[in-house]
Order: C-alpha cells, then sequence, then structure tokens
C-alpha cells in the first residue's frame, strides 16, 4: 500500500540502485590488479529511471503490462594499463563515495516522508 | 540476493587475495640473501560466483620469476662453483617494496568500501528502528 506512495517508491528504487552500484565499485576493487579486467558501472540513476517512466506511460497507453525499473550495466573505460586492466583506484573511490551519498539521500527522504506522514495521522504511528 | 553480501563478497576476496599476495612479497625479502633464490610471483585471476551473482578475485598459479641472479666472485664461499663465482637470489628489494605498497593500497581500498557498506546497510536499519 505504502509503495504505491511515489515519493517513497522513488527513493527505495534510488536505495537499491546505489547498492548495486556500490557492490559493482566493490568488485571492480577487488579485481584492481586482475589482468584484462574491465571496470564497470551502472548507468545513472536518473537515465535509468526517466527510461522506466517513459516505458511506463508507454505501457498506460498500450494497455501492456509494466516495466519494472532497472539500470543496464554499463563499461567505464578509462586508459587501459598495459596489461589491459582498465581499474583506477581513485576512480572506484570517487565512484563509491557519490553512491554511499546517493544511498544517504534515498534513505534521508524515505525516512522524512515517514515523518510526515506520521505528522498527518497525530504523531501517534 | 541481499546486495550487501555481494559488496562484502567482492570486498573479502579482493582483501584476501592482496595479503596472499603480501605474503608472497614477504617471502621474496626474507630470502633476498638465500642463494639461487628465484622471486615468487602471483597472479589473479576474475572468478565469476554464480550462487551470488557476483565477480569476485582469486589467486591463481603462482610461478617463479625465471631471471638469473646476480654472479659474485668470491672463491673462498663454501657455495662457490669451479669459476669461484656464487650465485646470488634474483629478488629486487625496489621491486619487492613497490609491490608491497601496491598491494597495501588495493587492501586499503577494499576495507574502505566494506566500511561504506557498513555505515550504509547500518543507516537502513537505523529507518526500521525509528
Amino acid at each position: 500500500m505504502f509503495t504505491d506512495l511515489k515519493i517513497l517508491h522513488t527513493a527505495s528504487l534510488l536505495a537499491r540502485h546505489s547498492v548495486q552500484r556500490h557492490s559493482l565499485v566493490a568488485e571492480n576493487i577487488a579485481n584492481a590488479d586482475t589482468p584484462g579486467y574491465k571496470a564497470k558501472d551502472l548507468e545513472p540513476f536518473a537515465e535509468a529511471f526517466a527510461k522506466s517512466e517513459r516505458a511506463q506511460m508507454d505501457a498506460r497507453a498500450s494497455g501492456f503490462a509494466q516495466q519494472a525499473f532497472h539500470a543496464q550495466k554499463i563499461e567505464t573505460g578509462g586508459i587501459a594499463s598495459p596489461d589491459g586492466n582498465t581499474v583506477s583506484l581513485e576512480d572506484q573511490m570517487t565512484r563509491s563515495t557519490a553512491s554511499v551519498r546517493d544511498h544517504e539521500t534515498a534513505l534521508t527522504v524515505y525516512s522524512k516522508a515517514l515523518a510526515m506522514m506520521r505528522a498527518t495521522l497525530g504523531n501517534r504511528g | 540476493m541481499n546486495p550487501f553480501e555481494k559488496i562484502t563478497a567482492a570486498a573479502t576476496s579482493g582483501m584476501r587475495a592482496q595479503a596472499q599476495r603480501l605474503q608472497v612479497v614477504s617471502e621474496n625479502i626474507a630470502n633476498v640473501d638465500t642463494h639461487g633464490y628465484k622471486r615468487k610471483q602471483v597472479t589473479f585471476e576474475n572468478v565469476y560466483d554464480r550462487s551470488k551473482d557476483v565477480s569476485r578475485v582469486e589467486i591463481g598459479r603462482q610461478f617463479l620469476d625465471p631471471k638469473e641472479g646476480e654472479r659474485i666472485f668470491d672463491p673462498s664461499h663454501p657455495l662457490a662453483d669451479e669459476t669461484g663465482y656464487v650465485v646470488m637470489s634474483n629478488v629486487n628489494m625496489m621491486t619487492e617494496f613497490a609491490d608491497a605498497r601496491e598491494a597495501t593500497r588495493s587492501y586499503d581500498a577494499g576495507l574502505e568500501v566494506f566500511r561504506q557498506a557498513r555505515d550504509m546497510y547500518t543507516s537502513l536499519l537505523d529507518i526500521l528502528k525509528s
């Protein structure tokens, strides 16, 4: 019932997206010295979200089932070391910090929305 | 599958691999004065864990550096050959220390990701508690 509320739904999508992104960063850092390994990342949340919104609108128009939110895995590219590895630790630390910040944002929005609902219910929930 | 477990699995495998690499480096440094010692090298392999849907890292085959050690003229040495030369180890301290520093750096990065994941999980649980 509460996932029908748009703000809670979006916040939980962002939280899930940022954790998935963080797990890709963990894989990249683990493979920082594996020859031939290509660094991976998720497509940015804004793009994936816009795509799923458009798909849902199309689905509503045509009457077909809704498509779930899904972010594609992409290769980050960048300069490869002589062994073909494209992981840069500095770049990965930036990405991990960004995903932690996104997660924090999503959780804050989520808990604030809950607090607002509690306030409307007379602070008994 | 809980994505936090994926983070933990990947970060832990990375830290374990780097620790093993550091162990091999310390073996090489310990044997820098062993005559005829060949330095050991490790390889990293990317392993896809199907049960957890995560790509981890593992230490692959270890091999010896085939380079010849330095030959020093010392006829009085018990290990000297008939021409009076002794073969030293092929360990270069500078290379080993650079390798050790790189391993430490990668280990720290893995540890930092682990900490971040833990903090994220804690703040997720805080919503549940509030």
